[in-house]
């Protein structure tokens, strides 16, 4: 698949902190799940800092009391998410997925990643933490789905995006994953319906100018078709045609 | 330093002589010792100011990014898995996204031009804090920095010490995209190679 081609050609410039958030993240998540592109990173990683060998300087002695009084009053994290996330991936089996679901969810959880960095925008370090946080619960919904073992996935192409839906019979739930629309006309935002026997409900209004984003599903109902519309800012009660994009679940 | 009588780590239980290894300093760090980060500090701060003051030029700013990667360091020093690389390693990854974080926000084309061509007037290279093992390092990265391709070297220079993305150096070398990807990886992995990198996933400690 030549996602897996490209992700993985990108290991040098992610060692090298040259990519973007979205990228740097989903390329974290692609990590976690290929043990032969973690040693390259590390490996690579551990070339990078060496670089920082040559720019050696002295820093100016407040720095050190300035820092040493920081951590003075810092209290340090807990050693938590990276054994939560081995568990969580212990948990789901997830090497009995079938390969096509398991792509699926890569592609998903890099486009999640975007997400994260489209709607939070605060200080860096509180990016990293909620980015995480939004990916966990999205992940949840999106492993809770999968892990129900009649999991279906539907998807179509949009104008270069691509919307995915993944829904599973069993519990009547879904997720739909919405990934680079063609940015929408000024003063229009993108609207996602469940539409059932020609019925439309509003699942989720992006926010202007958001192109990527996800969409939980708790009930699924008789949905058989799943849309998405352009709408003025906050949304539609019914939707204004055309349909941009259609999953139909059938 | 300077002034004071101040190697903390000196006196007490480490031996002036032998460098305490970043590494064990860091799994200290990691249960909470403060004198353990003072003695990390005075082993990688001068790599961690250096490299954001390359990266970000201002003094100032590069003297705030170094904060904030050392403080991080401490919060952050749980987390450390000593399988996945070396503590300094690990140190100056923090410092570096901080670096190439602040350039990126503050980024306009002309601002960041203005800021390169600055740089080789005022990047303070000091050799007298080092020692001779930390020359010698340096003249091993520089020796097997000049064994990779123009092309390759070029590109690593621009994406790690100016911090720019790979798409912007692919525009700045007028290079395609998918070149200057693979040319950061192949130039890595040679660098790797001459400088004998290894990283122990053997031991599966919490794998």
């Amino acid at each position: 698949m030549s996602q897996s081609i490209d992700i993985h050609t990108l290991a040098g410039a992610y060692a090298l902190d040259a990519v973007t958030e979205i990228e740097r993240a989903g390329f974290a998540r692609h990590l976690s799940e290929c043990d032969a592109c973690t040693l390259e990173v590390a490996e690579l990683t551990e070339t990078a800092a060496r670089l920082a060998t040559v720019t050696r300087a002295t820093p100016p002695a407040r720095l050190r009391q300035a820092v040493l009084a920081e951590v003075g009053r810092t209290r340090q994290a807990s050693a938590g998410p990276s054994h939560r996330a081995a568990s969580r991936r212990a948990g789901t089996g997830g090497m009995t997925w079938p390969r096509r679901v398991l792509g699926a969810v890569a592609a998903a959880v890099v486009l999640l990643a975007g997400v994260g960095a489209v709607l939070v925008q605060q200080r860096r370090l509180d990016v990293a933490e909620q980015q995480a946080q939004a990916l966990q619960e999205a992940q949840a919904e999106m492993g809770r789905v999968l892990a129900a073992g009649d999991a279906e996935l539907h998807s179509t192409s949009v104008g270069g995006g691509t919307m995915t839906v993944a829904v599973s019979p069993r519990l009547g739930a879904g997720v739909v994953l919405v990934d680079s629309l063609p940015a929408p006309p000024d003063g229009m935002v993108y609207q996602v319906w469940r539409i059932a026997d020609g019925e439309p409900t509003s699942i989720g209004v992006f926010a202007e100018g958001q192109r990527s984003g996800t969409v939980p599903m708790d009930t699924l109902g008789d949905a058989d078709t799943i849309g998405v519309t352009r709408e003025p800012p906050g949304g539609s009660s019914t939707p204004t045609m055309p349909i941009v994009a259609a999953v139909e679940l059938a | 330093m300077g002034g004071g009588s101040d190697p903390q780590w000196g006196d007490a239980s480490v031996p002036p002589v032998v460098e305490p290894s970043a590494d064990e300093l860091l799994r200290r760090v990691a249960r909470g010792d403060e004198d353990a980060f003072r003695a990390l500090y005075d082993l990688v701060a001068p790599r961690v100011y250096g490299l954001a003051r390359r990266v970000v030029r201002d003094p100032a700013q590069a003297e705030e990014v170094a904060q904030e990667a050392l403080v991080e360091v401490w919060r952050t020093a749980p987390r450390y898995d000593s399988s996945k690389g070396s503590a300094s390693a690990w140190v100056l990854t923090i410092a570096h996204r901080r670096a190439v974080d602040r350039v990126r926000a503050a980024q306009a084309g002309a601002d960041r031009e203005r800021r390169v061509a600055a740089a080789s007037v005022d990047t303070p290279y000091d050799d007298v804090v080092e020692g001779v093992t930390a020359s010698l390092e340096q003249q091993q990265v520089r020796r097997c920095l000049q064994g990779l391709t123009d092309l390759q070297r070029e590109a690593i220079t621009l994406a790690y010490y100016d911090g720019y993305s790979y798409r912007e150096v692919a525009e700045k070398l007028e290079t395609a995209l998918p070149t200057i990807k693979s040319r950061l990886r192949d130039g890595l992995i040679r660098l790797r190679d001459c400088l004998g990198v290894a990283v122990g996933f053997a031991t599966g400690a919490g794998r």
